[in-house]
């Protein structure tokens, strides 16, 4: 009987049973630049854009700890930080990655290349909205 | 004729009295050393934050759904006692939270509450209904090895997904006072600091520890529901909900607080449903949602009903049943089980076995009353005559505990004498926080009956105390 419930471990694991349990509840996209709790005073990098490379997706980030580049998937949730112009935060695209903007990445862990779970970017311009580079 | 507790004129917030179980010690249940405790003025700061804290949002605070009063739930019944100005329906009074915020009638009638948990993109018609769970037990019901898991999916906290980072998506969710959701404008966000007293004060709450089954229980049909409870090829129940907590035990170990699709969306007749209101489906973990959701904790249940993350079950009778249903046996859960059955069954259970298994819950819910209770009314009886505010604030959170104990049981028909004892318990606390002189007495005396209740309910055993 033991194995046998062993093997339901397994087969549960594959229902879900054991999905990574990270924060994923969507409130994140109102939490202004700097504020994740557990994530901005532990983990994320936080700097300002030095440059979004579009054919690799990629964008690179000037930190305080130095320059680094990350890969965006399509699994990245892009989010615009307006809580400085008092307007609700939106989300965005990779057009908004523009240089000199405020921007806080948070890494997925366990994987081996650095790529973005999140990225929020603090938009300071009034006027600024998603995509509002690319037009 | 019904005593009333409030015998003077200065009735303070029940609130107030919720968090001193942590300053007892744990006697009870089971002997395992109790973990360690945060600074206890942290936690009465968290205390202070959870029912008086709005963070300068609608007005709510984590007590307007997590109620003192209400085993840190909220239900139907409940809510047709609180005044028209309450908090809670601050959606039906502020014009800017009027439209998708909230559903006053699923509200009302069911105690579910709107969630935005995939996405505020579509307000209209992307959201989830959930009922309140208690926030009892919590030290023992998050961790797992893949991380906390917060919320009836597990995946309920921004940031790290901790339960120190749950009360800043909770203020996002439900504080905001108009739907922007702006931060500094529509409310503001719990600082570090807070983040630490709010977890405190929760981690503090009702239980330490796992209770280890079986326990020599004295009735004969709970004492045969928690034999189905635990018979592998029976019940099943235990797999899930190891030792009645909110841990899994497939047979490998103990994996931890873990994630199931056990059906409950698929049930046919949902209350909320048949309102024929907008209720999505809820698909559970992560978006798009992996259709599961995290295993709650038993020992609380039997006083917090309604059931499941959907409140779709009234009764404990009826939720145990759910199992013995098409729901869960046609459920990804229900079919792991059968496969691993040597007959092919997944949960088959007779309405005999039905309500054992419901009275044993029954049992160990009240075992679980009595035990705060206790806590409570000895805590009580430690104030000096200076401090006979607080003591009767302790005794009124004991009141209501032993007012749970005799409902539990008798809603079961169950050990009509242990009922008995707890009604002379509460009686005896109901005058003593009337009384100047006798307090000590009759504190006394009421911890005496709520042994004597206890006595009648397991078999005393030297690690109780
Ligand atoms: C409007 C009602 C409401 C308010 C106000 C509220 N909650 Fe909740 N709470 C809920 C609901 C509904 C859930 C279930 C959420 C889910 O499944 O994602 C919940 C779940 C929780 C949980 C998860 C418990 C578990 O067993 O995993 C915690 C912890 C919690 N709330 C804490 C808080 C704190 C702290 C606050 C104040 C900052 C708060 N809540 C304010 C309704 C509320
Ligand atoms: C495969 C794992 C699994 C098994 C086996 C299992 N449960 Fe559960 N149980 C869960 C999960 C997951 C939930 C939450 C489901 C939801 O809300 O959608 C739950 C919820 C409950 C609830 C509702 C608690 C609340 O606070 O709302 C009760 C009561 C319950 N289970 C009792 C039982 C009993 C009795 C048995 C055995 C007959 C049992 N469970 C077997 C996983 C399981």
């Amino acid at each position: 009987m033991l194995k046998v419930l062993m093997q339901i471990g397994v087969i549960v694991a594959g229902l879900g049973g054991m999905t990574y349990a990270h924060g994923q509840q969507m409130t994140e996209m109102f939490i202004p630049v700097g504020q994740s709790p557990g994530v901005s005073d532990k983990s994320s990098l936080i700097g300002t854009i030095d440059s979004m490379d579009e054919k690799n997706r990629t964008v690179t980030v000037s930190a305080q700890s130095g320059v680094q580049t990350v890969g965006l998937t399509n699994r990245t949730k892009i989010w615009l930080d307006r809580s400085l112009l008092k307007a609700p935060n939106q989300s965005g695209t990779s057009a908004d990655l523009q240089k000199g903007r405020k921007i806080e990445v948070k890494l997925e862990q366990g994987e081996r290349k650095q790529v973005a779970e999140w990225v929020k970017v603090q938009l300071t311009e009034p006027g600024a909205g998603p995509g509002a580079a690319a037009k | 004729m019904r005593k009333v507790v409030q015998c003077d004129r200065s009735p303070q917030p029940v609130a107030v009295a919720v968090g001193v179980t942590i300053v007892v010690a744990m006697a009870t249940f089971s002997a395992c050393q109790t973990p360690p405790r945060p600074p206890s003025d942290l936690i009465a700061k968290g205390k202070n934050l959870f029912f008086n804290e709005t963070f300068k949002g609608n007005g709510r605070t984590c007590g307007t759904c997590h109620r003192a009063e209400a085993n840190l739930s909220i239900n139907p019944a409940f809510i047709a006692t609180l005044p028209p100005n309450d908090p809670l329906f601050v959606a039906e009074f502020n014009p800017d939270l009027k439209k998708n915020f909230e559903n006053p009638k699923l509200m009302r009638q069911f105690a579910l509450i709107l969630e935005n948990l995939d996405g505020f993109e579509d307000l209209e018609k992307q959201f989830v209904m959930r009922g309140v769970p208690h926030v009892l037990s919590l030290r023992t019901s998050v961790n797992s090895p893949q991380g906390p898991r917060t919320g009836w999916s597990g995946d309920g906290a921004p940031g790290d997904g901790s339960l120190r980072s749950f009360a800043t998506g909770a203020v996002i969710q439900h504080f905001p006072k108009t739907l922007n959701r702006v931060a500094g404008v529509d409310f503001r966000l719990p600082t570090a600091e807070e983040l630490d007293a709010l977890e405190a004060f929760q981690l503090s709450l009702g239980r330490q520890q796992d209770v280890t089954l079986p326990l020599p229980l004295k009735g004969i049909v709970p004492k045969r529901g928690q034999e189905i409870f635990l018979d592998n090829s029976l019940g099943k129940c235990n797999l899930c909900h190891s030792n009645a907590g909110a841990t899994a035990n497939l047979g490998g170990g103990n994996i931890g607080n873990a994630n199931f699709n056990t059906g409950v969306e698929t049930l046919p007749d949902q209350p909320a449903d048949l309102t024929g209101e907008l209720v999505p489906p809820d698909d559970g973990f992560g978006k798009p949602g992996d259709g599961t959701f995290n295993t709650p904790p038993l020992v609380e249940a039997a006083d917090t009903g309604p059931f499941f993350h959907n409140n779709a079950i009234e009764t404990i009778e009826g939720a145990v049943a759910f199992y013995d249903g098409e729901s869960f046996n046609n459920s990804p859960a229900g079919h792991t089980l059968a496969a691993a059955d040597p007959e092919g069954v997944g949960i088959e259970l007779d309405g005999t076995q039905i309500v054992a298994i419901a009275a044993f819950l029954r049992v160990m819910n009240a075992l679980e009353n009595i035990r705060q209770s206790i806590e409570l009314l000895e805590a009580s009886a430690q104030k000096r005559f200076m401090e006979r505010q607080q003591a009767k604030e302790l005794l009124k959170r004991a009141i209501t505990e032993t007012g749970d104990s005799i409902r539990v049981l008798k809603g079961g028909g169950l050990h009509p004498q242990a009922v008995a004892h707890l009604k002379k318990a509460k009686e005896l606390a109901e005058d003593a926080a009337c009384s100047i002189f006798s307090r000590h007495r009759l504190t006394e005396q009421a911890i005496e009956e709520q042994k004597n209740a206890r006595n009648e309910l397991v078999e005393s055993s030297p690690a109780r105390s």
